[in-house]
């Protein structure tokens, strides 16, 4: 085995108190640490014995594909067949990596890898077989996994497809082990942001359903400030009977100050008391008559994986075992070592692919419940949330509200003025206490809530600010983050900028843009969608095509163009789509399509169906027939093209959806003369 | 009680007749294909085909099953040969995250059966109560167009 010796992992010192004034100490929450990897590190991910490889992903799968496109990078890099190297998912044996979040694993962790796969190559080839590898980082320009051909641009069948269609166990859930029980823990239905526990219950006639195995009060930390009961039993099935039987009352310490979730965020009425203070572009628009001036807003959204998040616990030898579906086992970790007084190093977490996450699987919830059963009885436990616990107990897409202002001469934006009110994102009341919230609100505001604020083109005199509001329900990093309702927000008062000035939006849009790339995006997407062209008249339906571009994090840009289809009821239906993206060097074209074509469907989502329904300060979803997802009949034909490049890999998981949701948006504009301003837009709003 | 899983008879156990039959799949006899994804029906990622029809195994109730034929997905492959679905899944590179493929294919094969040759409309109608999140749609029609013409 030639392996370079681990580093140490970084660990200990996280459960410290700190006065917060008043003499009140307040625990310092464990926050993720989020450490670029490095060529040294690499060294870790990859291992070799007897002409075998094995990577050791440093990334979480979950279906972004990456265990290929990674293996596609140590193939090339290494120079050895693909049948040599097996991919297996990690676990914090290894040194920390960070989160699998911000659509990162091939732009920061391909180049490293190659570094480390070029240094192994060359260390077998002058015959060392035994001892460490030192990595001195070579030019880019020579890593052989940054140059097109070979596996790099093509599309091998995907690391564990095979076991997707055998229906191989993958995923936490599917983790069995002998004597395993099944629980859950039992929450209040009121808002997480207020204290509730559990109150009164009926443990005897709990005890005479069929299965019962225990009642567990010590039942680990609170979700936010909702304290649970735990319920054990040894089939999962009876575990709604049981939850029943409990007949469970709460103690619930009142209703939180912002139950009307849309009052709260509500940016008129914040604008009305102020300026907002996180800046993010700093223009001094003149004052004066705007003549685009248009309120937005976009409502709280779950993202609605298809699995429930899941996680087994062990405890075997004083050795807590927890297998999670996640996208920080490191973090899983260190909080369930934290919430539990366990020493780091007898708490080990196996990452399993993951069932969709969409950015909504970053924090630790359903794993210390299961950790905490696990400590109660000493037997494996497994816990799978329900539907209706996703949507009551995670976290979900801030509500955005958006005042949106242009004014136009001679063909161009002079001035700009974008106001938000939203949620936290980066820094979730997941995670992060309100006493801490305060601190970050005062000096850092929230990089997730301003991504894509900064509009991608020139625009005169431009202002954008915002501000935040800690809600009754959690919110948090959602695909896209900001990004997706910010620009959706721009590309609609574009569009109607532009129909302000009587120029063409594709044709507005450039004369606007800077960056060469996000030029060639709009005109290729122009180019394949025939913009300009007029659909033929249908009897009965009102048509449109509008179209889109935006930058997702400074470096991939896309474009998009939609046709939709308005009925006089005010049903819209999406008729076609295309998308031309620019997201670097590709490594594997066809799952960065699939990426681009997940966007695009979050796309018709986002502007048709996207709402998680609150009442009282607390999710009122229970199903998906509350908060609907796309389905397969409203997707129509798309079309994507990737643009061939040699800048360095760039994100691909989050781009489109920057665009989708405005070419949508203005399509329907197009089609009813309506701008759409209410998401998910509404059919008596369409209706002639 | 008794049942046909995937060709052989099993006795369902008397203490899990009133699981859920999802339950009695993954936990009794081990085959985890078929996911929990809503336990009322709604997303069909525990899609299985009783009796030559595809249902939802997290509504039905395990005894319910007695006397009846169940096909899951691990049932689908001979050996190491693909069925003509699974096979079309890994050439369109159909899944991303993959939770809800094993309700899908098993869609997808019980529409085959039923309708050798399907139009769009077919499939979608067919498969438009297969919920899936990361947007895999249009794989799943062009698989399933491309697996017809195998079947």
């Amino acid at each position: 085995m030639r392996r370079r010796a681990f580093l140490a992992a970084a660990s200990g010192g996280l459960v410290v108190l700190i006065g917060a004034g008043g003499g009140v100490w307040s625990r310092v929450p464990v926050i993720p640490k989020r450490p670029d990897p490095d060529a040294g590190q690499a060294l870790g991910w990859i291992a070799h014995m007897d002409g075998r490889f094995t990577l050791t992903l440093p990334r979480a799968e979950m279906g972004q594909n990456i265990a290929t496109a990674l293996k596609q990078i140590v193939c090339t890099e290494l120079g050895v067949e693909w049948d040599t190297v097996d991919v297996v998912l990690h676990t914090t044996d290894m040194p920390r990596v960070k989160a699998t979040v911000g659509s990162e694993s091939v732009m920061l962790f391909a180049e490293p890898l190659a570094q480390a796969c070029a240094a192994l190559r060359e260390a077998l080839s002058a015959g060392h077989v035994a001892g460490q590898v030192r990595v001195t980082p070579r030019p880019r320009a020579d890593l052989r996994a940054f140059r097109a051909g070979g596996l790099i641009g093509s599309s091998p069948e995907i690391t564990q497809g095979r076991g997707i269609v055998f229906g191989a166990p993958l995923y936490a859930a599917d983790v069995r082990l002998p004597g395993m029980l099944y629980g859950r823990v039992l929450r209040a239905p009121a808002s997480v942001e207020v204290q509730t526990g559990p109150l009164r219950w009926n443990p005897d006639a709990a005890r005479a359903v069929s299965g019962f195995v225990a009642v567990v009060e010590e039942c680990g930390p609170p979700i936010g400030q909702a304290q649970g009961l735990g319920i054990i039993a040894d089939r999962p099935g009876t575990l709604d009977a049981i939850a029943e039987a409990l007949a469970l009352e709460w103690s619930v310490a009142g209703q939180h100050p912002r139950s009307d979730i849309a009052r709260a965020i509500d940016v008129d009425a914040r604008l009305s008391t102020g300026a907002l203070p996180h800046v993010v572009l700093d223009g001094a628009p003149d004052d004066g008559l705007w003549d685009v001036d248009m309120r937005l807003d976009v409502p709280m959204a779950a993202h609605g994986p298809i699995e429930p998040r899941a996680a087994v616990a062990s405890l075997q030898d004083g050795a807590l075992q927890v297998w999670a579906g996640t996208q920080d086992a490191f973090y899983i970790r260190d909080f369930i070592a934290d919430a539990f007084g366990l020493p780091v190093k007898t708490v080990t977490v196996q990452s399993c692919r993951i069932g969709g996450a969409f950015g909504g699987k970053t924090i630790c919830t359903v794993e210390a419940e299961a950790a905490a059963l696990t400590l109660a009885t000493g037997n494996p436990v497994k816990v799978q949330w329900t539907r209706a616990q996703e949507y009551a107990l995670g976290f979900h897409r801030p509500p955005s509200s958006h005042r949106i202002r242009a004014r136009v001469a001679q063909g161009r934006i002079t001035d700009w003025d974008h106001a938000q009110m939203s949620s936290h994102i980066m820094f979730t009341a997941a995670v992060v206490p309100s006493w801490m919230q305060r601190g970050t609100d005062m000096f850092a505001g929230d990089g997730g809530v301003a991504r894509g604020m900064a509009a991608p083109y020139v625009l005169g005199r431009a202002r954008a600010a915002y501000d935040t509001v800690r809600l009754p329900v959690h919110t948090g990093p959602w695909r896209g983050l900001g990004a997706g309702p910010n620009a959706l927000a721009i590309e609609s008062a574009m569009h109607e900028a532009a129909l302000v000035a009587g120029i063409d939006p594709l044709a507005f849009r450039l004369a606007h843009i800077a960056d060469p790339f996000l030029a060639a995006v709009l005109v290729r997407a122009g180019e394949i969608a025939a913009w300009g062209h007029v659909p033929a008249p249908v009897q009965g339906l009102r048509l449109g095509r509008g179209i889109a571009c935006g930058t997702y994090k400074d470096t991939s840009h896309a474009a998009a163009v939609a046709d939709v289809a308005v009925d006089s009821q005010g049903r819209v239906r999406v008729t076609q789509m295309w998308c031309v993206h620019d997201c670097g060097l590709v490594i594997n074209p066809d799952q960065v399509r699939a990426q681009c074509e997940g966007n695009l469907i979050w796309s018709l989502g986002m502007v048709l169906s996207d709402d998680l329904p609150t009442a009282a300060g607390h999710v009122a979803a229970q199903t998906f027939a509350d908060a609907p997802i796309p389905r397969m009949s409203d997707v129509p034909p798309i079309t994507v093209e990737l643009i061939q490049s040699d800048r360095p890999p760039q994100g691909a998981g989050e781009t489109a959806i920057v665009v989708a949701p405005g070419a949508i948006a203005n399509a329907i504009r197009a089609a009813t003369g309506r701008r759409p301003v209410r998401f998910p837009v509404r059919a008596e709003d369409l209706a002639t | 009680m008794s049942f046909i899983l995937n060709g052989q008879s099993h006795d369902i156990p008397p203490d899990w007749a009133d699981e859920p039959l999802l339950f009695l799949l993954r936990e009794n006899f081990a085959l985890t294909g078929a996911k929990f994804g809503c336990g009322v029906g709604i997303c069909g990622a525990c899609t299985i085909i009783v009796d030559g029809v595809p249902a939802r195994a997290c509504i039905i109730r395990a005894g319910d099953v007695d006397g009846l034929s169940v096909r899951t997905i691990e049932g689908l492959a001979k050996g190491d040969v693909l069925h003509p679905v699974q096979q079309a899944w890994l050439d369109h590179g159909v899944a991303q995250c993959g939770y809800c493929q094993a309700g899908q294919i098993m869609s997808a094969v019980a529409l085959l059966e039923q309708v050798p040759e399907p139009s769009t409309d077919d499939i979608d109608a067919a498969m438009d109560a297969n919920l899936c999140r990361c947007g895999t749609y249009p794989r799943i029609r062009a698989a399933i167009l491309s697996a017809a013409e195998q079947v």
